[in-house]
Order: C-alpha cells, then structure tokens, then sequence
C-alpha cells in the first residue's frame, strides 16, 4: 500500500502543480459555476414567487437555495477531465509516453485529478458548506448543520467521484476509435447535465421518468450526496442510494476494463 | 535479447476525395483504405549491441518501434524482448526497457526537471543510493546542472532532448529504444548525446535500437544496421558490408588552376560510363569527380584527368555512407517487388 502509495502520490503533486500554474483557469471554473448559480437562483425564486412563496413539492426556498448551490459545488468537486485528457492524448500521441511507464494507466489518471479535489475541497467546498450554514441560520433562526448527514454526504460524494471518474473513462476509451472526441465530449456533458439533476431536481420530474433516472448512474453523481445533505432521505432510504452508488461504480469499473481491453489493440498513433 | 518475427501491422485509413463534396461523401458513407505499415520484418538483436534502424520517413520505423515498446499490437507476427512479449503484461515490460520519442517528451510539462527525476524514481522504484549515482553519471555525460531547477517548458531542444535521454536511462533499462534522438540538434549536444548512449552500452550492455537521418549517428555508434522502406526489410548487416557491397561510388576531388576549361564531356567521351556512373562538378579552381568505381579503377580514372589537366593536388574520399544508403532508399523497395 505503502509503495503504491509513493508511486502514484506524484502524480497527484503533478496536478495540484498545474493547478496552481493554471489558475486562472481555476478561478475561472470556479467563479463560472457562481455565477451560474446565481442564474438559477434568480430563476426559482421567480418560480417561487409566482407560487406564492411557499413549499414547492417538498422544497422550501431555502431548501433549493442549498440544493442549487451545493449539487452545483459538488459536481464541480467530482468533475473529472479525464475523457478530455484521454482523447487529447490520443489526438495528439502523447498516450504514448503514459503507456511507456510501468503504472496503472486509470490510476495514474486518476491520482491526477485526486490532488485537483483535494485543492477543490479546500478552497470551495468548505466555505461552501460555511456561507450556506449561514444562510440557513439567517433564515430559519436555528443551526440545521448535521454532522453525521455531512459524513454521509462526504461517502456519497467519494462514490460520485468513482462513479463519474468511470463514466469519464469509459468516453476517454471511445477516442481510440473516434480519434477526435470534441463532438461526444459535448453530447456527454448535456446528457450528464440534465440526467444527473444539476440542471433541474429529479424531484421535480414526472414520476415516471424520475425513478427511471434515480435508477441510471447519473443521478448517482451530485443528487444523491445532496438530497442525503439536505436530510431528504430516511436511514433505509440512504443505505439504499449508498448501495446503488456502489453497484453503478463496481459495474462501471467493469465497463471501463472491458472497453479498454478492446480499445488498446485498436490504438493508432497520430503523427510519428 | 530481441526478436522480431514477422511483424506485421495494418492501420484502417479513410479516404477522403478532394473538396466539399468528397467530404460530405466522407461523412456519410467513409471508403475506407487499409494501410500496411509494416510488412514482415524481422530481426534479431543480441545482448549488448547498438542497432541502427534506418529508413526514408514514413518508412515504417516508428511502428515497428511502438510495436517493439509493447505500445502498438501487431496485426500478426510476433516479437519477443529478453524473453517476454511486450503486448502481454505491458505493466511489467516497460520497467526493463527506456525510451526516447524524439519528437515526444517524457518529461512532466509544468514541473522542475528535477521533480520528473523523482517522480521516475518513484515509478521504477529505483532506490536513493543508486539514484544519486546515476544521476551524478547523467550529469556528468549531459550536463544537466544548468537547467535542472526549471520548469520543462522553458528548456530550449537540446536541453529537453538531454534531459529525456537521461530519463529514460535513469532506471539501468536493458534495452534503449532511441527515436530520432538527435533530430533537430547542435553538435554540441548530439555529441553529449552519443557519449550518453555509447558509455551507457559499454559500462552496463545495454542493448540499443536506434533510429536516426543522421548518418554520423550510425557511423560512430552502430555496430549494425537493419534497413526498412515500404515496411519492409531491405537490408540487415554491418555498416562495412554494407560499404563493400553497394559503396561503388568514389569521389576524387581535384585542385587546379583554373578548371573553367573541364566538361563532363571530355570525361564521357574519353571513359565509356554512361549516365549513372559519372557526375562531374566544377567551380572555379576546383572539380569533383563521382564515379562508379567497379566499371572504372581508381588507378585509371585519376591518370585519365592527370593526362587533361594540370592538376595542384587531389584529395580521395571513401565510400560516403550517405550516398549508399541514398541509392538503396531510391532502389532498395523496387528490386523486393
């Protein structure tokens, strides 16, 4: 574990590295989401307000003003590159080079992005998590911070990681058939978009089409660590979304060896 | 220690017809082409020798090298590395080989050179005293001081190709796969470099397959060469072989006076050799004469221009390599046909 561990932690030095380097970049990804949020914000309160401004199927204002900020800052936190890394690598040939050490090719992709959550954790979940605690103190007059939902939420969201870390992998492999994944990187981020609730709460959704969702990894990936935040879920409830979470990243896991089994005999190297 | 037999690999290509129209037709209804980069070869490489594996460009070399690296598999053929097929367990196969991309780097982007050597230690878990060793060796040879502490993307070329070349040595490979390590280098540096490759061969036999267009690479460091075009094998053998068997040309080059006067003419009229075998070029107060030496001695040729021209002093070059392996590329894939 030990040796594994040295083998791999550069690689995640390496990314914090080039975060730091590249920060701009950075702030940039991180204000973008703000102001994003801010966007749908403005949005549901008019939604709110044309409702009277009470509940609206289960949710306060309150309650989807943490859900919007968090669901956003989570997805921000297990936002994973890697099928861009990948299809970048293969356009221009430098997989070559990775495929040259003797490392665990998803690892070593994978330690890559750990050292960027680590920084994401830091610098934007945290005071996250604070301002909205505050928010919620300033409207509803009690402290709602519960400190076992925040642990769970932190397993959830470890698993959203795996999960949406597979997702991105098992696109990064199509690269080595398609050659150039611009195209299918867009396809991939509106249909994450809009399946994994970021855009608008499952909850909201017709029922049907809701539990068809909840089911599919993508609600896996910010819904469920939120909704377990926000204390939406029963113990049953949460053991089960837990447990499903589990499920999609060990068969992902799967999904991901097989198609690059498939892929690495199927590799042409561009350009010399 | 290598073996290649039979490598064989085919690339799907599409191909796309000239203008708009040929690239909605590409879109919708791709025609697809099959590529043979490379087309049984095989060789075979003892223990301890440098191979210079050479080859006009798009010959092939890179693939069969990418195939060699375990990177690339075969469509057919086999090849075969101290007893191991890189294609099998590509993890435990790479510890034992280095290799340089030319045209690559290894080397991470944004850190400190020093940093990626640390790294590398990490991966081929190469242990403190041993690394300080090598590194002081690397240094020695390369010159690496200077720029150790910058960041990889500031370094100029030759900075970054040295600093590859240690790279891929820093863990005592057994074989050192080296493509174009010398491409786009001053003398400076490629001699630093072949210092490098040569010291790493004698001190520790490492084995080493070296592509280059450098032909002085190939004289001082090769002990063979192994020659490719089209994907295939054209030639395998010694550099002298290769000298005795196809180095007919010979260049004598003469000083005179005034050499205005001299034509390719007198020569053609005067020696029987026809177009292939006699290139004569003059300026002022110099002449080369390039000829083939098996339709002509030497003895005679040289009496035949003495018997022209008065003549201050002549110099006689050998065989240039260049000049052979030049004819071979241009004949080498038409005579296999």
């Amino acid at each position: 574990m030990n040796k594994l561990m040295r083998r791999y932690v550069p690689f995640a030095k390496a990314g914090v590295q080039s975060l730091i380097i590249y920060r701009l970049n950075f702030i940039g990804f991180v204000v973008g989401g703000l102001i994003y949020c801010f966007v749908m914000f403005y949005l549901w309160r008019a939604v709110f307000d044309s409702n009277g401004g009470g509940a609206f199927l289960g949710f306060s204002m309150t309650d989807m003003v943490v859900y919007l900020f968090l669901s956003n800052t989570t997805s921000q936190l297990i936002f994973s590159d890697v099928s861009n890394d990948i299809g970048q690598e293969i356009r221009d040939g430098s997989i070559v080079m990775r495929l040259l050490k003797p490392v665990n090719t998803d690892l070593s992709y994978m330690f890559a992005e750990l050292g960027a959550i680590v920084m994401k954790l830091v610098v934007l979940l945290i005071p996250m998590i604070v301002g909205l605690e505050i928010y919620r103190f300033c409207t509803a007059g009690v402290v709602m911070f519960n400190i076992v939902n925040f642990l769970l939420y932190l397993l959830s969201a470890v698993l959203a990681y795996i999960i949406s870390f597979r997702v991105n992998l098992c696109f990064g492999f199509i690269a080595f058939y398609v050659k150039n994944l611009w195209g299918i990187g867009i396809l991939k981020n509106s249909i994450i978009g809009f399946l994994s609730g970021s855009l608008i709460p499952l909850a909201f959704m017709p029922d049907g089409l809701r539990i068809c969702l909840e089911y599919l990894p993508f609600a896996s990936m910010s819904y469920t660590p939120v909704m377990i935040y926000m204390g939406k879920y029963g113990v049953y409830e949460i053991i089960f979304r837990i447990g499903l979470q589990i499920l999609w990243a060990v068969l992902l896991y799967g999904l991901s060896k097989l198609i690059w089994f498939g892929a690495i005999k199927k590799l042409c190297v561009q350009g010399g | 220690m290598i073996y290649a037999e039979h490598l064989r690999k085919e690339f799907q290509k599409i191909v796309k017809e000239p203008g708009l129209k040929g690239s909605f037709k590409a879109l919708f209804k791709p025609k697809k082409e099959t590529v043979v980069a490379a087309d049984d070869i095989s060789f075979h490489v003892p223990e301890g020798e440098i191979l210079g594996f050479i080859g006009p460009n798009g010959a092939g070399k890179s693939t069969v090298i990418k195939m060699l690296t375990g990177i690339l598999t075969p469509t057919s053929g086999e090849c075969r590395i101290n007893g191991k097929i890189p294609q099998n367990d590509r993890k435990n196969y790479v510890k034992e080989i280095g290799a340089v991309f030319g045209q690559r780097t290894q080397l991470w982007w944004d850190l400190p050179l020093q940093e990626t050597y640390l790294v590398l230690k990490e991966i081929y878990e190469v242990n403190d005293e041993k690394f300080k060793k090598r590194m002081d060796f690397l240094n020695e040879v390369l010159e690496l001081e200077s720029f150790i502490k910058s960041p990889v993307r500031t370094l100029s070329l030759g900075q970054r190709m040295r600093a590859d070349i240690a790279a891929s040595m820093l863990h005592s490979p057994k074989v050192l796969f080296l493509d174009e390590p010398t491409i786009g280098l001053d003398v400076v540096v490629k001699d630093n470099i072949r210092q490098a490759i040569m010291k790493i061969n004698k001190e520790e036999k490492t084995t080493v397959i070296l592509t280059t267009h450098d032909i002085s690479d190939i004289e001082l460091l090769c002990d063979r060469i192994v020659m490719i075009d089209k994907g295939k094998n054209v030639y395998d053998g010694s550099l002298h072989e290769l000298r005795e068997n196809f180095g007919q040309t010979r260049e004598l080059i003469f000083e005179t006076a005034n050499s205005s006067n001299i034509t390719e003419e007198q020569f053609r009229n005067g020696l029987d050799l026809g177009g292939n075998d006699l290139v004569i070029e003059s300026d002022k107060n110099n002449f080369k004469v390039k000829f083939n030496s098996r339709k002509l001695p030497v003895g005679e040729m040289l009496s035949y221009t003495l018997s022209l021209t008065k003549v201050k002093d002549i110099s006689v070059k050998d065989a240039d390599i260049e000049e052979i392996i030049r004819n071979l590329y241009r004949h080498g894939g038409e005579s296999d046909e």
